[in-house]
């Protein structure tokens, strides 16, 4: 009888998952078919452009070029989006006028969403080039000699000419057979949402920068070694020395050479203008069709699972860490509070806790990444494990402090007048009811932990949510992934919320107060 | 001589000198002295607040002495260097509040501490809490959880919890002034056979028919110090000072 019940339990709340997951993929179909009545386009050329809401990705050129705009009184905004593929999906749902763009990406969008065309008119031509530490001249030296043989033999045409234009795919690169590479390492920093340039395919980033870099270790006898981030990360990776080139269709600004040095040009582009094309019909491609894409085509389910993999693995390690760092504030604080002993370990305690709670857990990401191992070669996952564990003991500490201080003094009392040590009456007095007291509010702070992972991107690690986004920079789907890697932490989250339920309730019919 | 001496050292369980608390400047207890022998049952009676509680607390030392000195058996709880949770083992305490660990059975609390203090092996203390448990007449309870007993009824696990550790000396603090009047009388009875097993036992009480009837020795507290001290013959029947005139006239 009692097994039926929990069974029907079971039963019923999966009930609950599927229910809200269906209304959630209904909403959003509604949400896509409001966005078919978008507005009419309004930019022609470039002389249309001021005064309207133009989307650049954050950093490019584009949005150096565009940012002029923005200060001259004509009233024109700026949009700056992590990913070109966010720029144009906000252009499609009509967010926003415009989106500039580098030409070679900008086709790949256009080709990929028929309600889409690029003006004939381009924005601005410009020269992409590698960037390099100020301080490493002796690379560089290394690197333009490499760049400019490849430029002699036609290695780099060939390149060029396998992504781009009618001979596309026959004339891959292919490393010599006969390479020693005795000179190390050569690490590149990419942003691979910027196809032809550096993309994924296959679970690999490729590539014309990618190629071109393969063929410069080649020259240069070293290992590649491709470091995928976001793209205001790249000239941050370098300048830290985290990675020793940025490869990423990167334009020599003035701006930029404030705080970095570049290799020789290697190749031109231009800045195009994307904007809604008012008489196509909306795109066609069928929701089965967008999931084969999706999920199906090349296996493209495995960056999710990658990402899911490594989303639990930073999560449950990181939910270990907090607890033990929160554990031992906790009982270092609450000592502190009834004894006043430990003056200075509760003083350190307290700037710990006013720090992390104080700033953003991103903010938090990045400075462990970029300062604290500027320069050291570290695993990411480590990385994130470490700073969210360190962000999550703060939370885990005060909420155990709160269960140990809710606890009756009289409880220690009796077990220290029974000769046990501070040490016993925690473990086997105290803790146990502080931690039934708090097991709601610590599994809701992992519950936070779990999503606030998500901004494991930012490192460039492949996490659930880069996992979706990497697919959406491939098939310039965004729904489809989205909801997915929504769906999964949805389910996750419901996993451990039932869970715990079951627990607090088998811990409650053990003692009733 | 010598030997009577010797013979009366040996009896000396707990030993108070020139003890004084205070909280904050303000002094609850002055120049506390007094000697507690072995078999000695010890009544503590006074007004509310006049610090009976923290003399009886000061003894095991969950409070700690401003100035003076708590000797157990000649060891001063107060030095810092003594192991005190050792001492503690040897003197048993019971709350006005029972405070049982609402976590375990009654029985893992009996044998919480015979575990995990003395190391004693599962089996032995599983058999020491049985005989503890019928020895207060709760047997039956032994794998309930606290809250589903009286109060009375806890206050009894909380004796035999305390017993556990066979302790040299029991400290009472209030033990039945939680309880519902119909529950007062088991809990005293426990205490009475104890006292009379040759426990020795301070207890703090409010019920002047125990101090009188059990105590070998009865201590009434007020103005900060031990205003007067006799046996309960004479502190109920003789009182020398108007403080105790006053106060037994209020409860008696
Ligand atoms: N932790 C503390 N901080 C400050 N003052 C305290 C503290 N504990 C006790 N006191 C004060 O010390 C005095 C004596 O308290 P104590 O509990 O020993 O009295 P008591 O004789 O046991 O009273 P009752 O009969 O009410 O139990 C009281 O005035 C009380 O307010
Ligand atoms: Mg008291």
């Amino acid at each position: 009888m009692q097994r039926m019940n929990s069974r029907r339990k079971s039963i019923l709340s999966a009930m609950h998952i599927a229910i809200l997951a269906m209304f959630l993929l209904v909403s959003s179909f509604a949400l896509t078919a409001c966005g078919s009545k978008t507005a009419k386009n309004t930019v022609f050329s470039v002389d249309d452009i001021p005064g309207k809401t133009i989307g650049v990705q954050l950093g490019t050129t584009g949005d150096i070029y565009v940012s002029d705009y923005e200060e001259d009184g004509s009233n024109t905004k700026v949009e700056r989006f992590n990913k070109g593929a966010d720029a144009v999906q906000a252009l499609k749902q009509g967010k926003i006028d415009a989106v500039i763009i580098d030409s070679q990406p900008a086709q790949a969008f256009v080709d990929a969403n028929n309600d889409l065309t690029i003006l004939e008119e381009e924005f601005v031509e410009e020269d992409y080039a590698m960037c390099i530490s100020k301080s490493n001249s002796a690379l560089k030296n290394r690197i333009n000699e490499a760049l400019e043989y490849l430029k002699a033999q036609g290695t780099l045409e060939a390149i060029i000419n396998n992504y781009i234009g009618e001979n596309a795919g026959k004339t891959p690169y292919v490393s010599p057979a006969n390479v020693t590479r005795n000179n190390g390492t050569l690490t590149v920093a990419t942003n691979a949402y910027f196809s032809p340039y550096e993309y994924y395919e296959g679970g690999s980033i490729v590539g014309i920068d990618m190629d071109m870099c393969q063929a410069i270790a080649d020259y240069l006898g070293m290992d590649l070694h491709i470091e995928d981030m976001e793209f205001d990360s790249v000239i941050t990776a370098v300048q830290s020395g985290k990675a020793d080139i940025g490869a990423s269709g990167m334009t020599v600004t003035e701006e930029r050479l404030k705080n970095i040095d570049f290799t020789n040009t290697y190749t031109t582009a231009s800045q195009v203008i994307i904007v809604r094309d008012d008489n196509a019909s909306a795109s066609g491609a069928n929701i089965g069709e967008k999931f084969k894409s999706d999920f199906l085509t090349a296996n493209r389910y495995q960056y999710i699972l990658k990402g899911l993999g490594n989303t639990l693995l930073i999560t449950v390690c990181a939910a270990l860490l907090g607890i033990i760092i929160g554990f031992i504030i906790a009982v270092i604080r609450s000592n502190h509070d009834m004894t006043g002993h430990l003056k200075i370990a509760n003083f350190l305690c307290n700037i710990y806790l006013t720090v992390i709670r104080g700033t953003p857990t991103m903010v938090q990401l990045l400075i462990i990444y970029y300062i604290i191992f500027g320069s050291v070669n570290i695993n990411k996952i480590i990385v994130a494990i470490l700073a969210f564990g360190i962000n999550s003991g703060a939370y885990v500490a005060e909420i155990v402090r709160s269960g140990i201080m809710s606890i009756d003094i009289g409880q220690s009392e009796a077990a220290r007048s029974l000769g046990l040590t501070y040490r016993q009456t925690m473990v086997n007095v105290i803790f146990p009811q502080a931690v039934k007291n708090v097991l709601p509010a610590l599994t809701n702070e992992f519950i936070v932990l779990l999503k606030e992972t998500s901004i494991s991107g930012y490192i460039g690690l492949t996490d659930l949510t880069r996992g979706g986004d990497i697919i959406r920079s491939i098939t310039y789907d965004a729904m489809l992934p989205l909801l997915g890697v929504a769906l999964i932490y949805l389910v996750i989250v419901m996993i451990l919320s039932t869970f715990v339920k079951k627990l607090e309730r088998r811990l409650r019919s053990n003692e009733r107060r | 001589m010598s030997a009577d001496n010797k013979n009366t050292q040996n009896d000396i369980i707990l030993e108070v000198k020139n003890m004084t608390k205070s909280y904050d400047g303000h002094v609850v207890l002055n120049n506390i002295n007094t000697t507690i022998r072995k078999g000695e049952v010890i009544s503590i009676i006074g007004p509310s607040g006049c610090g009976k509680s923290t003399f009886l607390r000061s003894l095991n030392l969950l409070e700690t002495p401003t100035d003076g000195q708590v000797l157990f058996h000649g060891t001063d709880l107060t030095d810092p260097t003594v192991n005190i949770n050792h001492i503690r083992e040897k003197i048993g305490m019971v709350f006005q509040h029972f405070n049982l660990f609402p976590n375990m059975t009654i029985k893992d609390n009996l044998m919480l501490a015979p575990m995990k203090v003395a190391q004693m092996p599962k089996e032995e203390a599983s058999a020491l809490a049985d005989s503890l448990l019928k020895r207060v007449g709760l047997s039956d309870k032994a794998d309930t959880y606290p809250n589903m007993l009286s109060g009375g009824q806890k206050q009894r696990v909380a004796i035999a919890r305390a017993l556990a550790m066979n302790p040299e000396v029991m400290l009472f603090d209030e033990p039945t002034s939680a309880l519902d009047p119909e529950m007062v009388g088991e809990v005293l009875s426990i205490m009475k056979e104890l006292a009379q097993s040759g426990m020795t036992m301070i207890v703090v009480t409010h019920e002047m028919g125990f101090a009188r009837e059990v105590s070998s020795r009865c201590m009434f507290f007020a103005d900060t110090i031990i205003k007067e001290e006799n046996t309960p013959a004479e502190i109920f029947d003789n009182p020398q000072t108007d403080r105790l005139k006053d106060f037994l006239s209020k409860v008696l």
